[in-house]
Protein backbone atom coordinates (compact mmCIF):
# COMPACT_ATOMS: atom_id res chain seq x y z
CA UNK A 1 0.00 0.00 0.00
CA UNK A 2 1.75 3.35 -0.66
CA UNK A 3 1.47 6.35 0.85
CA UNK A 4 -1.44 8.24 -0.37
CA UNK A 5 -3.88 4.97 -0.06
CA UNK A 6 -2.63 4.81 3.89
CA UNK A 7 -3.80 8.84 4.01
CA UNK A 8 -7.18 8.36 2.42
CA UNK A 9 -8.20 5.68 4.64
CA UNK A 10 -6.58 7.23 7.94
CA UNK A 11 -8.93 10.66 7.33
CA UNK A 12 -11.41 8.14 8.38
CA UNK A 13 -10.08 6.73 11.72
CA UNK A 14 -11.14 9.18 13.79
CA UNK A 15 -14.99 8.75 12.66
CA UNK A 16 -14.69 5.30 12.77
CA UNK A 17 -13.30 5.53 16.45
CA UNK A 18 -16.02 7.88 17.15
CA UNK A 19 -18.89 6.05 15.76
CA UNK A 20 -19.42 8.34 13.02
CA UNK A 21 -19.25 6.20 9.79
CA UNK A 22 -22.15 4.57 8.54
CA UNK A 23 -22.38 1.06 8.69
CA UNK A 24 -21.13 0.03 5.56
CA UNK A 25 -18.05 2.74 5.91
CA UNK A 26 -17.50 1.39 8.93
CA UNK A 27 -17.20 -2.34 7.65
CA UNK A 28 -14.73 -1.27 4.86
CA UNK A 29 -12.71 0.55 7.24
CA UNK A 30 -12.02 -2.25 9.66
CA UNK A 31 -11.60 -4.69 6.04
CA UNK A 32 -8.94 -2.11 5.89
CA UNK A 33 -7.40 -2.06 9.60
CA UNK A 34 -6.68 -5.39 9.27
CA UNK A 35 -3.93 -5.30 6.47
CA UNK A 36 -2.73 -1.32 7.28
CA UNK A 37 -0.46 -1.75 10.20
CA UNK A 38 -0.08 1.94 10.11
CA UNK A 39 -3.51 2.54 10.81
CA UNK A 40 -3.42 0.28 13.60
CA UNK A 41 -0.76 1.74 15.03
CA UNK A 42 -2.66 5.24 14.89
CA UNK A 43 -5.84 3.70 16.63
CA UNK A 44 -3.76 2.49 19.10
CA UNK A 45 -2.20 5.48 19.65
CA UNK A 46 -5.63 7.34 19.61
CA UNK A 47 -7.65 5.15 21.49
CA UNK A 48 -7.01 6.75 24.92
CA UNK A 49 -8.19 10.02 23.48
CA UNK A 50 -11.66 8.12 22.63
CA UNK A 51 -11.56 6.79 26.16
CA UNK A 52 -11.84 10.18 27.97
CA UNK A 53 -14.94 11.23 26.06
CA UNK A 54 -17.15 8.96 28.81
CA UNK A 55 -14.69 10.41 31.95
CA UNK A 56 -15.11 14.06 30.50
CA UNK A 57 -18.96 14.57 31.44
CA UNK A 58 -19.78 16.29 34.93
CA UNK A 59 -20.29 13.33 37.46
CA UNK A 60 -23.96 12.84 38.52
CA UNK A 61 -24.53 10.81 41.81
CA UNK A 62 -26.80 7.82 40.24
CA UNK A 63 -30.07 7.71 42.39
CA UNK A 64 -30.43 4.97 45.08
CA UNK A 65 -33.01 3.21 43.36
CA UNK A 66 -31.26 2.52 40.17
CA UNK A 67 -28.69 0.13 42.60
CA UNK A 68 -31.48 -1.30 44.60
CA UNK A 69 -33.51 -1.94 41.25
CA UNK A 70 -31.17 -3.81 39.25
CA UNK A 71 -29.44 -5.96 42.49
CA UNK A 72 -33.19 -6.75 42.82
CA UNK A 73 -33.71 -8.07 39.22
CA UNK A 74 -29.84 -9.89 39.63
CA UNK A 75 -31.48 -11.94 42.25
CA UNK A 76 -34.75 -12.39 40.97
CA UNK A 77 -32.50 -13.97 38.29
CA UNK A 78 -30.10 -15.99 40.76
CA UNK A 79 -33.55 -17.13 42.24
CA UNK A 80 -35.26 -18.16 39.17
CA UNK A 81 -31.99 -20.31 37.91
CA UNK A 82 -31.88 -22.09 41.62
CA UNK A 83 -35.16 -22.94 40.84
CA UNK A 84 -35.04 -24.23 37.22
CA UNK A 85 -34.22 -27.79 36.55
CA UNK A 86 -30.58 -27.65 34.76
CA UNK A 87 -31.56 -29.07 31.67
CA UNK A 88 -34.09 -25.98 31.26
CA UNK A 89 -31.46 -23.06 32.81
CA UNK A 90 -30.26 -22.30 29.28
CA UNK A 91 -34.02 -20.88 28.45
CA UNK A 92 -33.28 -17.59 30.16
CA UNK A 93 -34.60 -15.20 28.14
CA UNK A 94 -38.40 -16.49 27.38
CA UNK A 95 -39.75 -13.90 24.45
CA UNK A 96 -42.74 -13.00 23.46
CA UNK A 97 -44.69 -15.59 21.05
CA UNK A 98 -45.15 -12.86 18.42
CA UNK A 99 -41.37 -12.98 17.79
CA UNK A 100 -41.05 -17.16 17.76
CA UNK A 101 -44.48 -16.63 14.87
CA UNK A 102 -41.83 -14.14 12.62
CA UNK A 103 -39.24 -16.28 12.83
CA UNK A 104 -41.02 -18.81 11.77
CA UNK A 105 -42.39 -16.80 8.90
CA UNK A 106 -39.34 -15.97 7.82
CA UNK A 107 -38.19 -19.91 7.67
CA UNK A 108 -41.16 -20.84 5.55
CA UNK A 109 -40.67 -18.01 3.07
CA UNK A 110 -36.64 -18.47 3.54
CA UNK A 111 -36.02 -22.13 3.62
CA UNK A 112 -35.03 -24.81 1.07
CA UNK A 113 -33.31 -27.73 2.30
CA UNK A 114 -30.75 -29.12 4.00
CA UNK A 115 -27.97 -31.42 3.85
CA UNK A 116 -27.81 -33.44 6.23
CA UNK A 117 -24.95 -35.95 7.79
CA UNK A 118 -23.63 -37.79 10.22
CA UNK A 119 -20.37 -38.86 11.69
CA UNK A 120 -20.95 -42.49 10.58
CA UNK A 121 -20.11 -44.09 14.09
CA UNK A 122 -23.80 -44.83 14.33
CA UNK A 123 -26.38 -44.03 16.84
CA UNK A 124 -26.01 -41.05 19.26
CA UNK A 125 -22.51 -39.54 17.17
CA UNK A 126 -22.70 -35.95 15.53
CA UNK A 127 -25.00 -34.92 13.12
CA UNK A 128 -24.36 -31.65 10.91
CA UNK A 129 -26.94 -29.62 8.57
CA UNK A 130 -24.95 -27.83 5.79
CA UNK A 131 -26.95 -24.84 4.21
CA UNK A 132 -25.82 -21.67 1.74
CA UNK A 133 -28.16 -18.64 2.63
CA UNK A 134 -27.52 -15.93 0.29
CA UNK A 135 -23.78 -15.07 1.31
CA UNK A 136 -23.57 -17.14 4.08
CA UNK A 137 -22.20 -20.91 4.53
CA UNK A 138 -24.00 -22.41 7.39
CA UNK A 139 -23.15 -25.77 8.84
CA UNK A 140 -24.47 -26.87 12.58
CA UNK A 141 -23.19 -29.59 14.38
CA UNK A 142 -25.04 -31.20 16.57
CA UNK A 143 -23.39 -33.91 19.29
CA UNK A 144 -25.86 -35.32 22.15
CA UNK A 145 -27.53 -32.24 23.55
CA UNK A 146 -25.21 -29.91 22.46
CA UNK A 147 -24.42 -28.22 18.94
CA UNK A 148 -22.41 -26.14 17.02
CA UNK A 149 -22.94 -23.23 14.78
CA UNK A 150 -20.15 -22.26 12.30
CA UNK A 151 -20.54 -19.09 9.80
CA UNK A 152 -19.01 -18.48 6.97
CA UNK A 153 -18.63 -15.29 4.51
CA UNK A 154 -19.84 -12.97 7.56
CA UNK A 155 -19.40 -9.58 6.89
CA UNK A 156 -17.15 -7.59 9.16
CA UNK A 157 -18.76 -6.04 12.07
CA UNK A 158 -18.71 -2.19 13.61
CA UNK A 159 -17.22 -2.27 16.95
CA UNK A 160 -20.63 -1.67 18.82
CA UNK A 161 -21.87 -4.79 17.01
CA UNK A 162 -21.84 -8.72 17.86
CA UNK A 163 -23.48 -11.76 16.81
CA UNK A 164 -26.35 -13.48 18.95
CA UNK A 165 -27.86 -16.63 18.00
CA UNK A 166 -31.30 -17.52 19.04
CA UNK A 167 -33.25 -20.82 19.27
CA UNK A 168 -36.84 -21.97 18.96
CA UNK A 169 -38.20 -24.48 20.97
CA UNK A 170 -42.11 -24.63 22.34
CA UNK A 171 -42.85 -21.86 19.98
CA UNK A 172 -40.88 -19.84 22.01
CA UNK A 173 -37.49 -17.51 21.14
CA UNK A 174 -34.90 -17.71 23.89
CA UNK A 175 -31.18 -16.25 23.38
CA UNK A 176 -27.86 -18.11 23.51
CA UNK A 177 -25.84 -16.45 26.23
CA UNK A 178 -22.74 -16.68 24.27
CA UNK A 179 -21.90 -13.74 21.77
CA UNK A 180 -19.56 -14.12 19.09
CA UNK A 181 -18.42 -12.04 16.31
CA UNK A 182 -16.84 -13.15 12.99
CA UNK A 183 -12.45 -13.33 12.81
CA UNK A 184 -10.96 -11.46 9.82
CA UNK A 185 -11.51 -14.34 7.40
CA UNK A 186 -15.64 -14.27 7.99
CA UNK A 187 -15.83 -17.02 9.98
CA UNK A 188 -17.59 -17.01 13.43
CA UNK A 189 -18.71 -19.87 15.62
CA UNK A 190 -20.71 -20.23 18.75
CA UNK A 191 -21.51 -23.30 20.77
CA UNK A 192 -25.70 -24.08 21.96
CA UNK A 193 -24.92 -25.69 25.27
CA UNK A 194 -28.88 -26.96 25.13
CA UNK A 195 -30.70 -28.33 21.43
CA UNK A 196 -33.04 -30.39 23.25
CA UNK A 197 -36.03 -29.55 21.38
CA UNK A 198 -34.92 -26.83 19.19
CA UNK A 199 -36.85 -26.31 15.78
CA UNK A 200 -35.47 -23.08 14.56
CA UNK A 201 -31.71 -21.60 14.83
CA UNK A 202 -31.41 -17.96 13.96
CA UNK A 203 -28.61 -15.14 14.28
CA UNK A 204 -29.02 -11.51 14.34
CA UNK A 205 -26.70 -8.61 14.51
CA UNK A 206 -26.99 -7.08 17.99
CA UNK A 207 -25.88 -4.24 20.02
CA UNK A 208 -22.74 -4.55 22.50
CA UNK A 209 -23.26 -6.81 25.30
CA UNK A 210 -25.98 -8.24 23.46
CA UNK A 211 -29.66 -8.01 23.32
CA UNK A 212 -32.60 -9.81 25.20
CA UNK A 213 -34.31 -10.12 22.40
CA UNK A 214 -34.10 -9.92 18.83
CA UNK A 215 -33.51 -6.54 17.27
CA UNK A 216 -32.26 -6.90 13.77
CA UNK A 217 -33.10 -8.40 10.93
CA UNK A 218 -31.92 -12.08 11.27
CA UNK A 219 -28.52 -12.73 9.17
CA UNK A 220 -29.66 -16.57 8.69
CA UNK A 221 -31.99 -18.74 10.20
CA UNK A 222 -32.06 -22.56 9.98
CA UNK A 223 -34.74 -25.18 10.71
CA UNK A 224 -33.21 -28.26 12.88
CA UNK A 225 -35.29 -30.93 11.56
CA UNK A 226 -36.69 -33.60 14.59
CA UNK B 1 -20.76 -20.47 44.64
CA UNK B 2 -20.71 -16.90 45.20
CA UNK B 3 -17.66 -15.07 46.29
CA UNK B 4 -18.25 -12.71 49.83
CA UNK B 5 -18.57 -8.77 49.47
CA UNK B 6 -15.09 -8.37 50.69
CA UNK B 7 -13.43 -10.93 48.59
CA UNK B 8 -15.05 -9.49 45.02
CA UNK B 9 -13.89 -5.63 46.46
CA UNK B 10 -10.12 -6.89 46.26
CA UNK B 11 -10.68 -8.34 43.11
CA UNK B 12 -9.70 -6.49 40.02
CA UNK B 13 -12.19 -5.51 37.45
CA UNK B 14 -11.03 -8.36 35.07
CA UNK B 15 -10.73 -11.14 38.19
CA UNK B 16 -14.48 -10.22 38.54
CA UNK B 17 -15.75 -10.37 34.91
CA UNK B 18 -15.52 -14.15 35.37
CA UNK B 19 -16.87 -14.07 38.46
CA UNK B 20 -19.86 -11.93 36.28
CA UNK B 21 -19.79 -14.59 34.21
CA UNK B 22 -20.78 -17.39 36.31
CA UNK B 23 -23.93 -15.35 37.40
CA UNK B 24 -22.26 -14.04 40.70
CA UNK B 25 -24.19 -10.97 42.52
CA UNK B 26 -21.38 -9.90 44.82
CA UNK B 27 -19.06 -9.65 42.03
CA UNK B 28 -21.37 -7.75 39.88
CA UNK B 29 -22.35 -5.71 42.28
CA UNK B 30 -18.83 -4.44 42.99
CA UNK B 31 -18.55 -3.94 39.51
CA UNK B 32 -21.78 -1.68 39.52
CA UNK B 33 -20.42 0.24 42.55
CA UNK B 34 -17.28 0.76 40.96
CA UNK B 35 -18.38 2.07 37.37
CA UNK B 36 -22.22 2.94 37.77
CA UNK B 37 -21.33 6.47 38.74
CA UNK B 38 -19.26 7.01 35.62
CA UNK B 39 -22.25 5.20 34.05
CA UNK B 40 -25.42 7.28 34.89
CA UNK B 41 -23.11 10.41 33.64
CA UNK B 42 -22.44 8.97 30.52
CA UNK B 43 -25.77 8.12 30.33
CA UNK B 44 -27.59 11.13 31.57
CA UNK B 45 -24.98 13.30 29.25
CA UNK B 46 -26.01 11.97 26.10
CA UNK B 47 -30.16 11.64 26.57
CA UNK B 48 -30.45 14.47 28.75
CA UNK B 49 -32.90 13.50 31.42
CA UNK B 50 -32.40 11.65 34.89
CA UNK B 51 -35.19 9.16 34.32
CA UNK B 52 -34.23 7.90 30.82
CA UNK B 53 -30.46 7.75 32.26
CA UNK B 54 -31.82 5.27 34.85
CA UNK B 55 -33.52 3.46 32.20
CA UNK B 56 -30.46 3.05 30.03
CA UNK B 57 -28.00 2.71 32.38
CA UNK B 58 -30.26 -0.42 33.91
CA UNK B 59 -30.25 -2.28 30.32
CA UNK B 60 -26.78 -1.82 30.26
CA UNK B 61 -26.13 -3.50 33.31
CA UNK B 62 -28.26 -5.89 33.18
CA UNK B 63 -27.32 -6.89 29.41
CA UNK B 64 -23.64 -7.30 30.92
CA UNK B 65 -25.44 -9.27 33.46
CA UNK B 66 -27.46 -11.62 31.41
CA UNK B 67 -25.32 -11.90 28.06
CA UNK B 68 -22.45 -13.34 30.14
CA UNK B 69 -20.03 -10.37 30.48
CA UNK B 70 -18.40 -11.15 27.29
CA UNK B 71 -15.29 -8.90 27.74
CA UNK B 72 -12.52 -9.21 25.24
CA UNK B 73 -9.39 -7.70 27.66
CA UNK B 74 -7.44 -7.54 23.91
CA UNK B 75 -10.56 -4.17 23.53
CA UNK B 76 -9.34 -2.33 26.71
CA UNK B 77 -10.44 -2.23 30.21
CA UNK B 78 -13.76 -3.38 31.92
CA UNK B 79 -14.40 0.18 32.95
CA UNK B 80 -14.08 1.56 29.30
CA UNK B 81 -15.48 -1.57 27.65
CA UNK B 82 -18.74 -0.94 30.35
CA UNK B 83 -19.35 2.98 29.00
CA UNK B 84 -19.02 1.73 24.84
CA UNK B 85 -21.63 -0.65 26.30
CA UNK B 86 -23.83 2.28 28.30
CA UNK B 87 -22.73 5.10 25.54
CA UNK B 88 -24.55 2.17 22.80
CA UNK B 89 -27.62 1.59 24.49
CA UNK B 90 -27.83 5.53 25.14
CA UNK B 91 -27.33 6.88 21.44
CA UNK B 92 -30.29 3.73 20.43
CA UNK B 93 -32.37 5.31 23.10
CA UNK B 94 -31.83 8.23 21.38
CA UNK B 95 -32.59 7.68 18.00
CA UNK B 96 -35.61 5.38 18.97
CA UNK B 97 -36.72 8.68 20.64
CA UNK B 98 -36.51 10.71 17.73
CA UNK B 99 -38.18 8.23 15.58
CA UNK B 100 -35.03 6.97 14.02
CA UNK B 101 -34.66 3.71 12.60
CA UNK B 102 -31.50 1.58 14.24
CA UNK B 103 -28.27 1.93 13.03
CA UNK B 104 -28.81 -1.29 11.30
CA UNK B 105 -31.29 -0.07 9.17
CA UNK B 106 -30.51 3.71 8.98
CA UNK B 107 -31.34 5.84 6.25
CA UNK B 108 -30.99 9.15 6.43
CA UNK B 109 -32.54 10.77 3.41
CA UNK B 110 -35.63 8.83 4.58
CA UNK B 111 -35.75 9.84 7.93
CA UNK B 112 -34.66 13.92 7.37
CA UNK B 113 -37.53 14.08 5.02
CA UNK B 114 -39.46 12.50 7.40
CA UNK B 115 -39.30 15.72 9.52
CA UNK B 116 -39.77 19.33 9.33
CA UNK B 117 -36.08 21.18 9.04
CA UNK B 118 -35.80 23.13 12.07
CA UNK B 119 -36.43 19.70 13.75
CA UNK B 120 -33.84 17.89 12.39
CA UNK B 121 -30.81 20.31 12.10
CA UNK B 122 -29.88 22.45 14.90
CA UNK B 123 -32.42 21.66 17.30
CA UNK B 124 -31.86 18.29 17.39
CA UNK B 125 -27.92 19.24 17.72
CA UNK B 126 -28.95 21.59 20.52
CA UNK B 127 -31.47 19.30 22.61
CA UNK B 128 -28.49 16.38 22.51
CA UNK B 129 -25.51 18.83 23.05
CA UNK B 130 -26.82 20.51 26.39
CA UNK B 131 -27.22 17.82 28.62
CA UNK B 132 -24.29 19.01 30.15
CA UNK B 133 -20.96 20.96 29.95
CA UNK B 134 -17.85 20.43 28.25
CA UNK B 135 -15.00 19.12 30.73
CA UNK B 136 -12.01 17.90 30.78
CA UNK B 137 -9.69 17.76 28.10
CA UNK B 138 -12.54 18.07 25.20
CA UNK B 139 -12.81 21.31 27.14
CA UNK B 140 -9.31 22.38 26.11
CA UNK B 141 -10.36 21.75 22.33
CA UNK B 142 -11.02 24.81 19.98
CA UNK B 143 -14.73 25.25 19.24
CA UNK B 144 -14.82 23.80 15.99
CA UNK B 145 -13.02 20.71 16.73
CA UNK B 146 -14.98 19.60 20.53
CA UNK B 147 -18.02 20.53 18.52
CA UNK B 148 -17.85 17.78 15.90
CA UNK B 149 -16.11 15.04 18.49
CA UNK B 150 -19.13 15.90 20.66
CA UNK B 151 -21.98 15.59 18.01
CA UNK B 152 -20.64 11.92 17.22
CA UNK B 153 -19.73 10.94 20.54
CA UNK B 154 -22.09 12.30 22.65
CA UNK B 155 -25.04 12.68 20.30
CA UNK B 156 -24.59 9.55 17.82
CA UNK B 157 -24.70 11.38 14.83
CA UNK B 158 -22.65 10.28 11.56
CA UNK B 159 -19.73 12.71 10.16
CA UNK B 160 -22.57 12.83 7.38
CA UNK B 161 -24.89 14.42 9.61
CA UNK B 162 -22.67 16.56 11.09
CA UNK B 163 -21.89 17.95 7.92
CA UNK B 164 -25.34 18.80 7.40
CA UNK B 165 -25.95 20.19 10.44
CA UNK B 166 -23.28 22.45 10.55
CA UNK B 167 -23.09 23.01 6.93
CA UNK B 168 -19.51 21.89 6.58
CA UNK B 169 -17.71 19.65 3.79
CA UNK B 170 -17.80 16.52 5.26
CA UNK B 171 -13.48 16.58 4.44
CA UNK B 172 -13.44 19.12 6.99
CA UNK B 173 -16.11 17.33 9.85
CA UNK B 174 -13.69 14.03 9.75
CA UNK B 175 -10.77 16.59 9.56
CA UNK B 176 -11.76 18.16 12.83
CA UNK B 177 -12.71 15.39 14.62
CA UNK B 178 -9.23 13.66 13.63
CA UNK B 179 -7.32 17.05 14.61
CA UNK B 180 -9.63 16.70 18.10
CA UNK B 181 -9.07 13.34 19.10
CA UNK B 182 -4.66 14.26 18.42
CA UNK B 183 -4.92 17.28 20.62
CA UNK B 184 -6.62 15.68 23.64
CA UNK B 185 -4.22 12.56 22.85
CA UNK B 186 -1.47 15.30 23.15
CA UNK B 187 -2.61 16.60 25.89
CA UNK B 188 -2.80 13.10 28.02
CA UNK B 189 0.92 12.28 26.53
CA UNK B 190 1.90 15.31 28.56
CA UNK B 191 -0.09 15.00 31.54
CA UNK B 192 1.98 11.72 31.74
CA UNK B 193 5.74 13.54 31.00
Amino acid sequence: MNASDHNRWSEDLAAYMLGALERDEAAEFERHLEGCERCREERRWLEPAVQTLPEAVERQEPPRQLREALMAEVHDDVREAQARPAAARSRRWLLKPAVGFAVVALLVAGVVGYEVGNDGSGGGGASTLERDIGPLSVKMVQDGDSGTLQLSGVHQLPPDKVLEAWVERDGQVEAVPALFVPDRNGQAETRIADMDGVEVVMVTEEPQGGSDQPTGEPIMTMAVPQ
Amino acid sequence: MAVRREKAERLADEELMPLVGRKDPEAFEVLYDRHGGAAYSLAYRIVGDRAAAEEVTQEAFISVWRSGARFDATRGSVRSWLLSVVRNRAIDFLRSRAGKAPKLTFDDDAVLEARPAAERTEDEALQRETAAEIQGALGKLPGEQSKVIELAYFGGFSHSEIARILGLPMGTVKGRMRLGLEKIRGELAEGLA
